[in-house]
């Protein structure tokens, strides 16, 4: 007898012990504070939608079952990491478990809000062959909400300091200056980029990819990946920032220093090539006769003024 | 009791995320686990502990209590979680509500049977006591701080306390009592001593020291304190331990009785069960480690994961235990031993092509998240193994009405003619 009650104690001490080290313990040592990169979406304006609002639908049609909202390492395209004071504000959390769509984390200002709002409405429309359900049958306001709390998601996280080229490259040193008039290439002609075409797919495209987008065949042996030179981000480089780029290569990464493998002139064949990757999300007709047969997507409009996240609170 | 526990099958498994999906899926969980997977243990649990304890159930009325309680909950589930009214919370959607009656019942369940093996006649305790013991202490304990129904916490500490709860429900409920099943049952159907007594108390304390703090493995990649992170990676690891122990100490027992799961259906359900068992445990920790949970998570891959442990192992087991108690509980025959046998194979060809799919699936999805494609690149590549996985769901469905027809049958046919299709097979209490 005497055993049994020293097993029973057993139980209970082990069961204890771990509830006190994996859930007391994290509950006290563990408090992030704000990091101010997440949303209090109880403050935040009205503008079209009510974003907290917005999230508890986001709750009640359990999308978090299908998209995440944490960025790991290794994604990419799905924007800035997210750190611990991020989640401050989000009750119950909505992490998720599983990928079967895409991470939501810094989805606000991806696509404009009719796009989202078409999105949930006929999501085969605006993006062939996805597998989510359609939520037509959200009522008018529920789904004005919820696009205005899809939003928000992130748009405190939006990069707002760029790395510059350093000094020697600007016009504003004697060594700037130096470059800008040895430069002969026109960094804006059609010629010069496609003289940077060859040049891209025998240096670039076998980390980069031929598009651009960071997914050639090397990409898989690095630890850094390469960028996705596509996206809106590389839109604002300035011919300086891109020559430096080239040059210097990137530290801490294998982009290597192609001055000494390319001359000044090749290198600026090559920004000017860069400069013309597509930009992402980018809708492209290949050929004049799909434009006779592709059909205008009606997408329906929000019933007060678009909302344009990230440049919606000054 | 074991009536109750037939309206909640047919969800058993979705088919193509569809319609209204994620409203499916929040009743799909809640179903699985806290109408299918816990109704049926409580119900083996309130045979198989008297049965163990050579005496009656504490008390009859209580039980019968529990089991309205229970149905009344899940037809609240039911009405609740398909119109979206959730917590929000991944396996605690239910509201505040439902929560008090899951809890009042488990509080009630596990008085019950504490009270049974406090009147017990025989001296010793056999293993399966103790894990049942150990289960009906700790799950009531896990499910009430898993549900923070009247707390909210801040995000990560939420998600800490969610995963607590999410891995806890299969580490001291579903696994706990499954194993605990596995000891009554195989022993019973081979007619054979187990292997060794020492062997599963090891087992058990394994279990109940490394199971309960593996929850956070889910969130290894979240920004979550490392030091919690790595208790819960080495625990998951430690994990192999306690299961390679039990599995043992089974496949001992069964030494020199393998031929008997050609004759005996239950027990080729239990033996199905711990093979399932053993490769779900074995993928488990190795998915817990970070290089593989860098590659492996958030795909369908631990979807297949997940539907092996409670689909796989511990429907298998449970099925088995039905197919075990119900003659001994009503006294009457299977209505039919072809009925038994459809319902192995559709479940068992259906669950093998689901998990395949699913693994596939998810290595698929996996090297498109890890090469940073983006998801329109490869979303269309999945399509066959969605429609794959919809066949094998519509299979077990199948299978599952089988066994819900039989029982129907076996239930109530009036004895004269449930005999004439009977074969020979010992009923012995």
């Amino acid at each position: 007898m005497y055993g049994y009650r020293l097993g029973a104690i057993g139980i209970v001490t082990t069961f204890f012990i771990i509830i006190f080290s994996t859930v007391l313990m994290p509950m006290v040592l563990f408090n992030p504070k704000a990091s101010g990169r997440g949303n209090d979406y109880k403050v935040i304006p009205l503008s079209v939608g009510d974003a907290a609002r917005g999230r508890q639908i986001y709750v009640r049609e359990g999308c978090f079952y299908c998209h995440t909202q944490f960025t790991r390492i290794q994604d990419r395209g799905y924007g800035p990491l997210v750190k611990e004071g991020d989640y401050v504000y989000e009750t119950p959390h909505q992490l998720g478990t599983a990928r079967t769509g895409p991470d939501l984390t810094n989805e606000g200002g991806r696509f404009p809000s009719q796009w989202q709002k078409a999105h949930l409405i006929s999501p085969r429309a605006v993006k062939p062959g996805s597998i989510m359900p359609s939520f037509s049958y959200l009522s008018e306001q529920d789904m004005n909400d919820l696009v205005q709390y899809i939003q928000t998601l992130g748009n405190k996280r939006t990069v707002t300091a760029f790395v510059t080229p350093p000094d020697e490259y600007l016009p504003t040193t004697p060594q700037g200056r130096g470059l800008a008039a040895r430069k002969t290439v026109d960094t804006a002609s059609d010629a010069a980029a496609n003289a940077g075409r060859g040049i891209y797919t025998q240096n670039c495209a076998a980390c980069h990819g031929l598009e651009g987008k960071g997914n050639g065949p090397n990409a898989i042996t690095l630890e850094k990946k390469p960028p996705n030179l596509t996206r809106d981000y590389y839109k604002q480089y300035p011919d300086e920032h891109w020559f430096y780029r080239i040059s210097e290569g990137v530290t801490g990464t294998r982009m290597p220093r192609f001055q000494s493998v390319l001359t000044e002139e090749q290198r600026w064949y090559l920004v000017a090539y860069l400069k013309t990757l597509p930009k992402e999300h980018e809708e492209t007709i290949d050929n004049l006769d799909q434009l006779n047969v592709a059909e205008p997507t009606r997408l329906p409009v929000l019933t007060k003024q678009v909302y344009e996240p990230h440049h919606g609170k000054e | 009791m074991l009536a109750g526990t037939e309206f909640s099958l047919p969800d058993l498994i979705r088919g193509v995320p569809q319609l209204a999906m994620p409203h499916l899926r929040m009743w799909h969980v809640n179903a699985v686990a806290i109408g299918w997977l816990s109704m049926g243990y409580v119900a083996s649990m309130f045979h198989m502990i008297p049965t163990l304890c050579k005496c009656d159930l504490y008390s009859e009325r209580l039980g019968n209590f529990t089991m309205w309680a229970w149905n009344i909950l899940m037809i609240g589930a039911f009405c609740t979680l398909l119109n979206g009214n959730t917590e929000g919370r991944e396996y605690a959607e239910l509201g505040a509500i439902l929560d008090v009656i899951v809890v009042i019942g488990l509080v009630a369940v596990a008085f019950n049977l504490y009270m049974t093996i406090v009147n017990r006649k025989v001296k010793k305790l056999y293993v399966s006591l103790w894990y049942f013991l150990g289960s009906l202490f700790w799950f009531p304990l896990v499910y009430v701080i898993g549900q923070r129904t009247f707390v909210a916490l801040p995000g990560l500490n939420d998600a800490i306390i969610g995963w607590f709860y999410g891995h806890n429900i299969l580490g001291m409920w579903f696994t706990t009592v499954g194993v605990g099943m596995m000891y009554f049952l195989i022993p019973r159907f081979t007619k054979a001593p187990l292997y060794s007594h020492g062997l599963s108390m090891l087992g058990f304390w394994g279990i109940a020291l490394f199971y309960a703090p593996t929850g956070t493995h889910h969130i290894t990649q979240s920004p979550v304190p490392e030091w919690l992170k790595a208790i819960a990676i080495i625990s998951s690891i430690f994990l192999l331990v306690p299961v390679l122990t039990v599995l043992t100490n089974f496949f001992m027992t069964m030494r020199g009785k393998w031929g008997m799961v050609v004759t005996d259906l239950p027990l080729r359900f239990a033996v199905t069960s711990c093979m399932f068992y053993l490769v779900t445990c074995t993928q488990g920790p190795f998915q817990a480690t970070r290089w593989i949970n860098w590659y492996i998570h958030f795909t369908q891959w631990v979807v297949g994961h997940a539907h092996l442990a409670l689909l796989g192992t511990f429907s298998f087991i449970l099925t088995s235990s039905f197919y075990y108690c119900m003659p001994r509980l009503t006294g009457r025959e299977w209505h039919s031993q072809g009925l038994i046998r459809a319902h192995y194979w559709l479940k068992f060809l259906g669950f093998t092509l689901m998990m395949t799919s699913l693994t596939t699936a998810g290595l698929v999805q996996a090297a498109g998240w890890a090469l940073g494609y983006p998801i329109d690149q490869w979303g269309l590549a999945l399509f066959p193994y969605w429609f794959l996985r919809a066949i094998s769901g519509f299979m077990i469905v199948t299978g599952q009405c089988i066994f819900a027809y039989n029982t129907y049958k076996t239930l109530f046919t009036p004895r004269a003619s449930a005999d004439s299709t009977v074969k020979a097979r010992e009923v012995k209490v």
